[in-house]
């Protein structure tokens, strides 16, 4: 049986006893930290790869659903570890607790640790401090707790060892890609006008991109253009695919940039077919206006997939690759609506103004969708500057619309009538008093003239 | 514990444990087996509490009450309940008697509930009224005869004995005088061996010897210096919130009485079976019972060890059960260790 003790002495045993329990809860709170950071690590690693092999194997739309889904998970993981590692952190009780269970003390540190907190002391405490310190090599921190590196060592490594493997087989799945793209080689593409899907384009997205089509279809496609933004104004639908699109271009932007491609895109060379014979050139617009369009079809984009890469931008067109057998108008004003729409069809054949031939109302849409009328569209920052508008600005005038009706349908319903109230307002001392009109006496000669007129 | 000793001197723990060895070797000598409720009654008797006794008839309750007087070398009483045993028949009443001057006056005469160690044999038996007189004297230690109140002598140690299978005639004790009871030590038919081993030392010629463990001069303070070392033992925080969490848990999910419960705690079994669980005197025959085993156990604080292992005989008698559980054949017992199982794993 452990003596009593007293004094200096009791609270020596006593320091050595919370320093071991001080000792262990350091341990204890530094095994949590590390069970954090190793988690932080593995949830990291492990949603980098995941967004790399998504950007690698997967097409835009899959890899914004996938990147999606795998963000959301990662910050759930990573709130969960977070939480983890702040509930697995050890206060002195704890620890003491901790090694009262495991070297079997009988609550004899938990009780000592919260008495010292707690400040209650009975005559048997220096009992319990000098029992407590005959059973310190039993609560040596080392021996309640062995381990230095905390268990979730192994998620971090399973993350790396997951890189390890996947970032290969997808970089290697890209080269392969790669070379059978340039196998194929030919850049350029056939696509019906009805199959040909307007979308806009993202800011900046010089796309190398040369239409060739006879005339009358790229009239149609000026028209096509013109009625895509035209329903693109209306809202019809436009919204949700305008955020549609724009969240793919996001992706697909992403994309690229986690796949390492270089900004130097394949020359697209887009040309287009028309199915419907019999078109009248001179008259373009008559029996096309009410062609259905197939929206939607991936396959007839204007801004045509990359071989190589799935809906890569593309590098803007050069003039000096034009085809030399196109007409004058159409070339001059195809060149404005190809450009318009290598830019992301955004029908700003208006911005340049030298644009005036025959065609030129149709290159640059209506005059509804001149300049900033249609910029929306696409947002290029290439149109936001184009011809003003020629409607009348707001400045110019108004019109005040005034709810009226004759006074022959009476008032019943009509409400009553407001009645300003008589307000008498002192005149201006300054003002000269309302002077009756002198009649003037009327010449001579004009009075048979004055007559006439009154006979009538 | 040494007979130089003095009475004002705290015993040591040492001292608590071997002192108590030496009661229980002392009443083995009489007893024999039970080992677990002889250390029941004795941790009840220094945790300051007093006992309910169950047991068929023939296990040995009285033999046991009476050894435990001797070996103690303090005053017992015993009153055998009956059903017209009256309050006055326990508390004392005030007699006419005749002075020396040959006037007569009333005198108080000092029932039998006036010693340290009183056996209420088949308390059962006796009538609310009379069960009732016990209330005082075992909760505040003091008797009340005709507006006169007459403190009691401590230690003051009750234990009421049952007999649980002779029900006619009987008067079930009420809740309230039940949760005055810290412990209910329910007495075992003996085993083969032990039965052998009580006719060898009953029927021969020899009896047992009892040797006081006390002088009886002394005795009295050094029992109550044991029961004050025992209130010293140190409860942690953490140990009084387990006793505190195990008492809640015994109260049903649906009962008025409790307001806000910890649900998770709360067992199936508790919320089928029990009608209103313990008291929070359940609580505080959680903690002594702790302290004493703590002590025994050479240790100047309790651990959860400790607060389990007096549980059952602490809580049990507390736990009103309902009507199914007496269909089912379930025992407070068993919701006990139901309840204790549920705190366990919400700890872990």
């Amino acid at each position: 049986m452990p003596p009593s003790v007293h004094g200096p002495r009791a609270q020596e045993k006593l320091d050595v006893i919370l320093g071991q329990v001080t000792g262990l809860r350091s341990r204890l709170n530094w095994l949590a930290a590390q069970h954090v950071i190793y988690l932080l690590f593995a949830i990291g690693i492990t949603t980098a790869v995941v967004f790399f092999a998504g950007a690698v194997l997967l097409t835009p739309m899959q890899f914004l659903v996938v990147g999606i889904v795998t963000a959301i998970a990662g910050l759930y993981a990573l709130v969960l570890t977070l939480r983890s590692g702040w509930r697995r952190r050890s206060n002195a009780a704890r620890a003491a607790a901790l090694a009262d269970d495991r070297a079997g003390l009988k609550g004899r540190l938990t009780t000592i640790v919260q008495t010292v907190s707690f400040g209650r002391r009975s005559v048997l405490w220096s009992y319990l401090v000098e029992d407590a310190l005959s059973h310190r090599e039993e609560f040596v921190p080392r021996q309640i707790e062995r381990r230095r590196i905390a268990r979730s060592w192994w998620a971090p490594v399973a993350a790396m060892a997951l890189a390890t493997v996947l970032i290969p087989l997808a970089r290697s799945h890209h080269k392969l890609k790669m070379a059978a793209a340039a196998q194929g080689g030919d850049s350029d593409m056939t696509v019906d006008l009805d199959d040909l899907h307007l979308r806009p384009a993202e800011p900046g997205d010089k796309t190398g991109l040369q239409v060739r089509a006879d005339s009358a279809t790229m009239a149609r496609l000026r028209e096509k253009m013109a009625r895509e933004g035209e329903a693109a104004t209306r809202g019809d639908g436009g919204k949700f695919s305008g955020l549609l699109n724009r969240a793919r271009n996001l992706a697909d932007s992403v994309q690229s940039k986690l796949r390492g491609d270089s900004n130097q895109k394949q020359r697209l060379t887009l040309k287009l077919a028309d199915n419907d014979a019999g078109l009248d050139p001179s008259n373009p617009r008559g029996p096309d206006l009410n062609r259905n369009t197939r929206h939607g079809d991936q396959a007839g984009q204007f801004k045509r997939d990359n071989p190589v890469d799935d809906e890569a931008t593309l590098p803007p067109i050069d003039d000096s690759l034009r085809e030399p057998d196109a007409e004058p108008s159409a070339g001059e004003n195809g060149d404005a609506a190809a450009e318009s729409g290598a830019r992301g069809s955004t029908l700003n054949g208006a911005n340049d103004p030298s644009h005036n031939g025959p065609d030129d109302d149709v290159a640059r849409g209506d005059q509804s969708y001149n300049g900033g009328a249609v910029h929306g569209i696409g947002a290029d920052p290439d149109s936001l500057f184009g011809e003003a508008s020629k409607s009348r600005m707001s400045t110019e005038g108004f019109e005040i619309a005034i709810e009226a009706r004759p006074v022959d349908q009476g008032i019943k319903g009509a409400g009553q009538a407001y009645l300003p109230p008589k307000v008498h307002t002192p005149l201006n001392t300054h003002q000269e008093p309302d002077e009756p009109i002198a009649r003037a006496a009327v010449p001579p000669d004009d009075r048979t003239t004055i007559e006439r007129v009154f006979e009538r | 514990m040494t007979q130089t000793q003095t009475a004002l001197e705290m015993p040591t723990v040492g001292d608590f444990a071997r002192t108590f060895r030496r009661i229980q070797s002392e009443i083995h000598k009489a007893i024999i087996g039970h080992e677990q409720a002889v250390e029941q009654l004795l941790s009840a008797l220094f945790a300051g509490g007093h006992v309910l006794i169950e047991g068929v008839p023939g296990t040995g309750k009285t033999t046991l009450v009476k050894t435990l007087g001797l070996a103690l070398n303090l005053s017992f009483n015993r009153i055998q309940f009956t059903v017209d045993l009256m309050p006055a028949d326990i508390t004392g009443t005030r007699v006419i008697v005749a002075g020396e001057d040959g006037r007569r006056e009333f005198s108080f005469q000092p029932g039998p509930a006036f010693c340290h160690i009183l056996l209420g044999d088949e308390i059962n038996r006796a009538t609310p009224k009379t069960q009732s007189a016990l209330l005082e004297a075992m909760a505040e230690l003091q008797v009340t005869v005709s507006g006169t109140t007459y403190p009691l002598r401590p230690p003051y140690f009750v234990m009421a004995t049952l007999n649980p299978i002779e029900m006619e005639g009987t008067y079930p004790l009420p809740e309230a005088q039940l949760d005055r009871f810290l412990f209910k030590v329910r007495l075992a038919y003996p085993e083969e061996d032990n039965l052998v081993r009580i006719i060898t030392s009953t029927t021969g010629a020899e009896e047992a010897k009892i040797a006081p463990v006390f002088h009886a001069d002394e005795a009295p303070e050094r029992v109550e210096a044991l029961k004050k070392l025992v209130r010293e033992v140190i409860a942690a925080p953490a140990m009084e919130q387990y006793a505190a969490r195990i008492v809640r848990a015994t109260q049903p999910d649906h009962s008025r009485y409790v307001g806000d419960s910890v649900k998770s705690l709360h067992d199936e079994m508790v919320n089928k079976y029990v009608m209103f669980g313990s008291s929070p005197r359940g609580a505080q025959a959680l903690v002594l019972g702790a302290k004493v085993r703590a002590l025994l156990d050479g240790r100047a604080n309790i651990a959860r060890e400790d607060v389990e292992a007096v549980a059952v005989s602490a809580l049990a008698h507390r736990i009103m059960l309902n009507y199914a559980a007496h269909s089912d054949g379930i025992e407070a017992a068993q919701i006990v260790e139901r309840v204790l199982k549920s705190v366990r794993a919400a700890r872990s």
